[in-house]
């Protein structure tokens, strides 16, 4: 290409209106390029849950030392005073079945809502789809889900009560608490890079979700009217009591609090990841 | 449809918050504070169209928009305005260690950086050894990341990046690091690429890789393109550019200053290779002062090729130093006359400069064949036998 010629445009000193750059909101081609970069999303996880662990002596361990130490609190304290009614199963197993789904929102949220501000250098430099990063951190969370899923397993083991055969529903339970995650994850991270505040308050308000969720005690705690806008609220609350009904219980799952949190889940991953989609361009503006 | 490896951006604009935002709520709280919007322009109405396979350097001073371009073709920013279009693989070389996770092993973090710059698992693994071995990390492939030197944290990442074998290779300022044995194999991994098809943007401050690697260059001033040609002209420009705007520089206040420089042939003529430059300089001083001055030569701003020096006596008020150089091993070209004053300790009393231009008049230097870095412009006499 040669020398060009004289310059044919006046210089400017703002564009005019018609050009502005807009992306389109294309979810289609959107999830098709998150479906491209699975491999990465693996690898992120992946990555962060060694990355974690390494040179600690304990290693995973220390995965299944949160929901442990919390079941045990929940035992000697809440169990204590509070008397909750399990219907008959052992209070540790009843616990620790709400508080599976809780860590697991717990970690993915907290690390998720601050991943895109922690990994700022690599998105100014490196072109990916950037929902895999809050994405990541549930497949962090997911490994370590799984390793307090042998935990429960032991727990089965040294109770001796029996799972249920109920529990074929645990599928439809875990796809509404993952959705519910991902949604949160997703929004909560984007905006996070353009509200650092936010960022400070995650670990607050997990600490104080905890109470906001039925880890410890019983559902009944709620009037039995408000309890499916409790579940639409918190979709925790459909998937925790579906947990314990199916699993402990070997009934069909309560519907009238899985519905409105399957559908509030729904909302929030969509929610979420529009949320996301519409803010994403500006990222590497701030970040 | 263009072929893979084109780049097509027509009037890109990019602006960036340019006002004192309030930081915190105490600046939130202060209402004497001036608010408002600003914005500054990184890039202004640029035009850059470049065919597959071309080679091509963006060239301008700190700030002038050549990464803010780059991060806008490689797609980690969006332009404010403009249409752009980046056909096939987009692969970047751009500050190659963020990416290598200090945690993990060599190997883990091939893998994890390979995903992240777009390579499937299978990909990475066909490629696995050539990378490692192009690293030189054999050794070290499965201890920790941050047991590496910076260096093959940095040969690492640039390894992955080059064997993704994109259609579209941005290059920015990543061969400013890393040994020149390792700078040169960089450069022929590109050149290799080059030949492979792939187009190639670069920037980079180094002018003379610029100048080895690149055909065509295109010089951004405050993000406007001011020039977009052959690499060597287009250099050329920036250089000049860069060369005025060194010499504006006014100290005449300064108690010990150059008031004058001239370059010229003892007769009179034009400077000739091979023949004799004086330099005449007009030295102003406040006090009488024994001190070194230092005469340099160079081709536009870059490390003088020729440096002489001596012990003069400056007596109190005008000085004239006339320095002669015999036998002037130059090329053809213009060049920077360049000096400095200095104590016996090294302060120095006239910071160091250029003072004047030199045109030299002769030979022609001989081109150097492409991807052969050379540092400056000597003129030799050469004899060749060949049997």
């Amino acid at each position: 290409m040669g020398q060009t010629e004289a310059m044919p445009r006046p210089p400017l000193d703002e564009p005019p209106a018609e050009l502005r750059y807009r992306r389109k909101l294309a979810p289609l081609r959107s999830l098709h390029e998150l479906w491209n970069a699975r491999e990465l999303l693996w690898s992120l996880g992946e990555r962060e849950f060694q990355a974690r662990y390494a040179q600690t002596w304990l290693g995973v361990g220390w995965a299944l030392v949160t929901p442990i130490l919390l079941m045990l609190v929940f035992m000697v304290f809440v169990n204590r005073v509070v008397n909750v009614n399990t219907h008959g199963a052992p209070y540790s197993v009843w616990v620790y079945l709400g508080l599976l789904p809780w860590t697991f929102f717990s970690s993915a949220v907290s690390r998720g809502g601050q991943v895109l501000v922690f990994e700022s250098s690599v998105l100014n430099k490196v072109r990916c789809p950037r929902e895999v990063f809050p994405l990541s951190s549930l497949v962090v969370a997911a490994y370590d889900f799984a390793l307090s899923v042998f935990v429960l397993g032991v727990l089965f083991l040294i109770t001796g009560y029996e799972p249920h055969t109920t529990a074929i529903w645990v599928p439809l339970l875990l796809a509404i608490q993952i959705a519910f995650c991902a949604g949160v994850a997703l929004g909560l991270s984007v905006v996070v890079v353009f509200v650092r505040d936010i960022g400070q308050a995650i670990p607050l308000m997990l600490q104080l979700g905890i109470f906001a969720t039925p880890v410890a005690y019983d559902i009944s705690a709620i009037p039995h009217q408000w309890q499916p806008v409790y579940a639409a609220i918190n979709p925790l609350v459909g998937v925790i009591e579906g947990y314990r009904e199916t699993i402990l219980y070997g009934l069909q799952p309560p519907w009238r609090l899985v519905i409105p949190s399957a559908i509030a889940s729904c909302l929030y991953l969509v929610g979420g990841y529009l949320l996301f989609k519409r803010l994403e361009p500006g990222i590497a503006d701030v970040a | 449809m263009s072929p893979d490896g084109t780049i097509e951006a027509q009037r890109i604009w990019k602006r960036f918050r340019a006002d004192r935002v309030p930081r915190s709520l105490r600046d939130h709280l202060d209402f004497s504070r001036p608010r408002g919007r600003g914005w500054r322009w990184a890039l202004r109405d640029v035009d850059l169209e470049i065919a597959p396979g071309e080679s091509v350097a963006l060239i301008g001073a700190n700030g002038s928009g050549k990464s803010t371009l780059l991060k806008i073709l490689n797609g980690v920013m969006d332009p404010y305005a403009g249409h752009l279009d980046v056909h096939g693989r987009v692969g970047a070389l751009i500050e190659v260690r963020t990416g290598i996770h200090p945690q993990l092993t060599g190997r883990q973090n091939v893998y994890i950086y390979g995903a992240l710059i777009g390579m499937s698992r299978r990909e990475v693994a066909q490629r696995f050894d050539a990378i490692v071995a192009f690293a030189e990390v054999e050794q070290a492939i499965d201890r920790h990341v941050k047991f590496y030197s910076s260096g093959m944290q940095m040969r690492l990442g640039f390894a992955v990046a080059a064997f993704l074998d994109p259609d579209v290779m941005l290059v920015d300022e990543v061969l400013a690091v890393g040994d020149a044995w390792f700078q040169q194999r960089c450069l022929d991994k590109l050149r290799e690429m080059m030949t492979n098809g792939t187009t190639l943007v670069f920037v980079s401050h180094d002018l003379a890789a610029v100048q080895a690697s690149c055909q065509r260059g295109v010089l951004l001033e405050e993000g406007r393109v001011v020039a977009d040609g052959p690499v060597d002209s287009v250099l050329e420009r920036y250089r000049m550019a860069v060369e005025q705007s060194a010499r504006l520089i006014d100290d005449s206040d300064d108690p010990y200053r150059v008031v004058a420089a001239r370059t010229r042939a003892p007769d009179g003529g034009p400077v000739m290779s091979d023949g004799t430059l004086t330099i005449d300089i007009s030295i102003a001083s406040a006090d009488p002062r024994a001190v070194s001055a230092c005469v340099g030569i160079s081709e536009g701003t870059a490390a003088p090729v020729i440096v002489v020096q001596r012990d003069v006596m400056l007596a109190a008020g005008t000085s004239e130093i006339l320095c002669n150089i015999d036998r002037l091993p130059l090329p053809k070209g213009r060049y920077s006359v360049w000096f400095g004053a200095f104590e016996t300790h090294g302060n120095d009393l006239v910071p160091w400069r250029p003072i004047s231009d030199v045109d030299v008049h002769g030979p022609e230097l001989m081109p150097s064949p492409n991807g052969v870095v050379r540092l400056a412009p000597v003129h030799v006499t050469t004899r060749w036998e060949i049997s």
